[in-house]
């Protein structure tokens, strides 16, 4: 016997004794047996050809290790181990009936050639996998004998740990395992029969449901206390996963798998800390796996391939929901998920599941893409409904959608119905708290959301839109995207302030404090509005001007890009304010008389200006003037064309962003080494007093 | 659960040959199909040290005298227990040969 004491637990520092015996037996066992039972279990079938004695017969080789591992350790390769005993014991058992039959049946006449004998065909490893899959979810057999047989046999679970898994108690699994196992006998379902390409499409449709149904028993059990049954989920997860690695050609195996890895991403962040449920669009995003959402995409995008190359076909069901888990993973906040293409979605599932809870979720994915009124009426046309009657989230979508069309009485009574239907008690605490905040549309609205809805509003003109998003930008990087709007507090706003723009102009500052108080009164948020006090303006009148010397040495350096030299002179030269700088437009330029409409007046230069800004503007005819030196991500395209370049694609260059780039490149020039703002450009020299 | 798996070579590990690729190539396969390998990869022996104390940091340039300390491979693995992390470690070494690993739950995200 060698003890495998180079083995993990092994090290130097472990405090019991290393090797064998320092192991605990019985987990090892389970371990082992948990990752190897479908291989074993399916090689021992292949021998018996009867899945009652080859569980019997597995089962064996488990006590049997049980038994003789303390003593001897575990084995170096205890996989291997358990496999050798099991076949050994089911040839045994062959043999066995072999003879006693033929004893019998010596009396009448010879026996024929009806061998059960060893192996007949090949063993192939994988194949027989596969065939105890498509055995233990056989159409035959009552859906919970499918499941219970599936944990047994292939998840290597014992009844008890199913049991604990179902919520069962452990008679009715060895009951419904028992009753699998007789009713597979008497059909005499054959186990070797050959897997061809349509076989296998054929009897794929059970095992995914099996799996997936195993998965959501473990998803919904996040919140109990016992182990095991969220533990479903992994289970489930390595099912489906062995199942697409053996039927390779099946589009809705990969789709099944994308589906649940994609959920299983959310795991973490789909409760609060005090195990509240968060839905959705209020998960930290930030604790989604990512390893998990790329093995996601990867599946998802064999199911496209296949559907789009070998096995031609629109979508099924699995794929479908595993593309609208997509969407969600692909929006970076609430607010920029594709509603649009998840309600699409929706629409085509429906056609293949038409059940209620998926047209409800096609009701939400509607409300959200086309206006709460639409949702309105697709959930409406689900009242009547009995599969919904109970279902607390009818209500509560309801109560939802109302609240965002301002039906406010009607919302509450809505959210109130929903708590009485749901049985999870955090739950039930989250909707009776919507129903008191009824007055309050913006309850429990994250910041990052909001402050898009607020900005595409139409009734803003494009220079505060500007302005504004640069505002809340900031107040978003500093108090996170997630943020929730009720819990923000004055003094948190008042940071942001600070830090951000503590030694700004106050014209500055209180063109910020202005954008903070729409915003605050357009989210009925009143701490907030009064969080920031407004400044006097500086009664000196304006920023000293730059020294000559240094005005010459910036505009003369020629590792300045083009852009910031131009922009600078101009400013210099105009004296008009940067944002009228920075608004002109390619088609408001007057290059033969050096000026461009700023407004309703004139912004005039010095004609020596004028060829750079012919330059700068060559090969456009309209569009920004000044363009920031990228194109700008999906996500970041501004709402309004007018601040996009229609030949390059790239936007409007920013007030932050200029300032910024002219602090960087002033930074050596102030002593107090900070950079010099972009106003100083535009600054006179004070005249004597008069 | 996440169990972090790393190896690092002692005196008599073997140097890696033809049959043990293979044999590794198979094992990683079968446990990404699985759904329980998740990542691995294989380090470099040179590497980049930092060090803090206080507000100083020392940015140090390998190699390291202390080379066969070194972690020369991971593995990070989705199990449903220690014991079957334990069970995937021994496989591991069984077909790496001489050697230790230390097999570490991982926390998060």
């Amino acid at each position: 016997m060698t003890p495998p004491s180079d083995g993990p637990g092994g090290g130097t520092s472990a405090a019991r004794p290393a090797g064998a015996h320092g192991v605990d037996v019985q987990a090892a066992v389970a371990a082992v047996w948990r990752l190897e039972s479908a291989r074993i279990t399916a090689a021992v079938v292949r021998i018996t050809r009867d899945v009652g004695a080859a569980e019997e017969v597995a089962q064996d080789a488990v006590v049997a290790a049980l038994q003789q591992w303390p003593a001897t350790g575990v084995p170096a390769n205890p996989a291997a181990w358990l496999t050798t005993v099991a076949k050994r014991r089911a040839v045994d058992r062959v043999r066995r009936a072999e003879r006693e039959e033929r004893g019998q049946a010596d009396l009448a006449r010879e026996q024929d050639t009806a061998q059960p004998g060893p192996p007949a065909g090949e063993a192939d490893e994988p194949a027989d996998v596969l065939r105890l899959l498509f055995l233990t979810c056989h159409p035959v057999l009552p859906p919970q004998s499918r499941i219970a047989l599936t944990l047994r046999l292939l998840g290597g679970l014992t009844p008890d740990e199913i049991a604990r898994a179902l919520l069962l108690d452990t008679t009715t699994v060895t009951r419904r395992i028992a009753e699998g196992k007789r009713l597979l006998a008497r059909d005499r379902v054959d186990f070797t029969a050959a897997l061809d390409a349509g076989e296998v499409a054929d009897r794929v449709g059970p095992v995914l449901e099996v799996v997936y149904l195993l998965f959501n028993e473990g998803y919904a059990a996040t919140l109990g206390k016992d182990l095991i049954r969220p533990d479903l989920c992994l289970t489930a997860l390595r099912l489906g996963r062995t199942l697409a690695h053996l039927a390779p050609d099946e589009p809705e195996a990969h789709g099944l798998v994308a589906l649940m890895e994609l959920q299983a991403s959310r795991q973490a962040a789909r409760t609060g800390p005090d195990g509240e449920p968060v839905q959705l669009h209020e998960q930290n995003r930030g604790r989604w796996d990512p390893l998990l959402i790329r093995r996601g995409f990867e599946a998802m995008l064999r199911a496209r391939d296949l559907l789009a190359g070998r096995r031609p076909g629109p979508p099924g069901p699995y794929l479908l929901q595993a593309a609208i888990a997509v969407c969600h993973a692909q929006a970076r906040t609430a607010g920029e998920t594709d509603w649009a293409q998840i309600a699409a979605l929706y629409e085509a599932l429906a056609h293949l599941l038409p059940t209620p809870v998926v047209q409800l979720n096609r009701a939400v994915a509607v409300g959200r893409a086309e206006g709460p009124q639409a949702g309105l009426d697709l959930a409406d046309s689900l009242h009547l409904d009995p599969a919904l009657q109970d279902y607390h989230l009818l209500p509560s979508v309801r109560a939802d959608l109302l609240q965002r069309l301002g039906r406010t009485a009607e919302a509450r009574a809505e959210f109130r119905r929903a708590a009485g239907l749901t049985r999870n008690a955090a739950e039930r605490a989250f909707l009776l708290r919507r129903a008191e905040g009824g007055q309050d549309a913006h309850r429990g609205r994250e910041l990052g959301p909001a402050t898009v809805e607020f900005l595409a509003q139409a009734a803003l003109d494009p220079a505060s839109r500007r302005s504004y998003e640069q505002t809340l930008r900031r107040l978003r990087t500093g108090l996170g995207e997630s943020a929730a709007l009720d819990e923000i507090t004055a003094d948190q706003i008042a940071r942001v302030f600070a830090t951000a723009w503590g030694d700004a102009a106050p014209a500055t500052w209180n063109r910020h404090r202005g954008a903070l108080r729409s915003f605050a009164a357009w989210a009925g948020l009143t701490t907030a509005a009064d969080a920031v006090p407004r400044r006097a303006a500086a009664p000196a009148a304006g920023p000293a001007p730059l020294p000559r010397s240094s005005l010459r040495a910036l505009l003369g350096d020629s590792t300045v890009p083009a852009r910031d030299r131009l922009l600078w002179t101009l400013l210099h030269e105009s004296g008009a304010a940067v944002a009228a700088v920075l608004a002109l437009d390619v088609e408001d330029l007057d290059l033969p008389h050096h000026r461009a409409r700023s407004g309703g007046a004139y912004l005039c230069w010095h004609p020596r200006t004028t060829p750079l800004v012919r330059e700068l503007a060559r090969g456009r005819d309209h569009g920004p003037l000044f363009l920031s030196s990228r194109r700008p991500g999906p996500a970041r395209t501004p709402p309004d064309p007018a601040d996009r370049c229609p030949v390059t694609g790239r936007r409007r260059l920013s007030y932050e962003r200029a300032e910024y780039l002219f602090k960087q490149a002033t930074r050596r020039l102030d002593p107090a080494g900070r950079g010099f703002t972009l106003r100083r450009l535009r600054a006179r020299p004070a005249r004597p007093a008069r | 659960m996440r169990y972090l798996m790393t190896a690092r070579s002692t005196d008599t590990t073997p140097a890696p040959d033809e049959k043990l690729f293979v044999e590794m190539a198979a094992f990683v396969e079968e446990m990404t199909a699985a759904g329980i390998l998740l990542a691995t990869g294989g380090l470099a022996p040179e590497g980049v040290r930092l060090v803090s104390r206080g507000d100083d940091l020392t940015v140090t340039d390998g190699p390291f005298t202390e080379a066969k300390e070194a972690v020369a491979g991971f593995a990070l693995v989705e199990v449903a227990s220690k014991e079957e992390a334990v069970e995937l470690a021994r496989r591991f070494r069984r077909i790496v040969g001489d050697g230790e690993s230390i097999v570490q739950q991982v926390f998060g995200p």
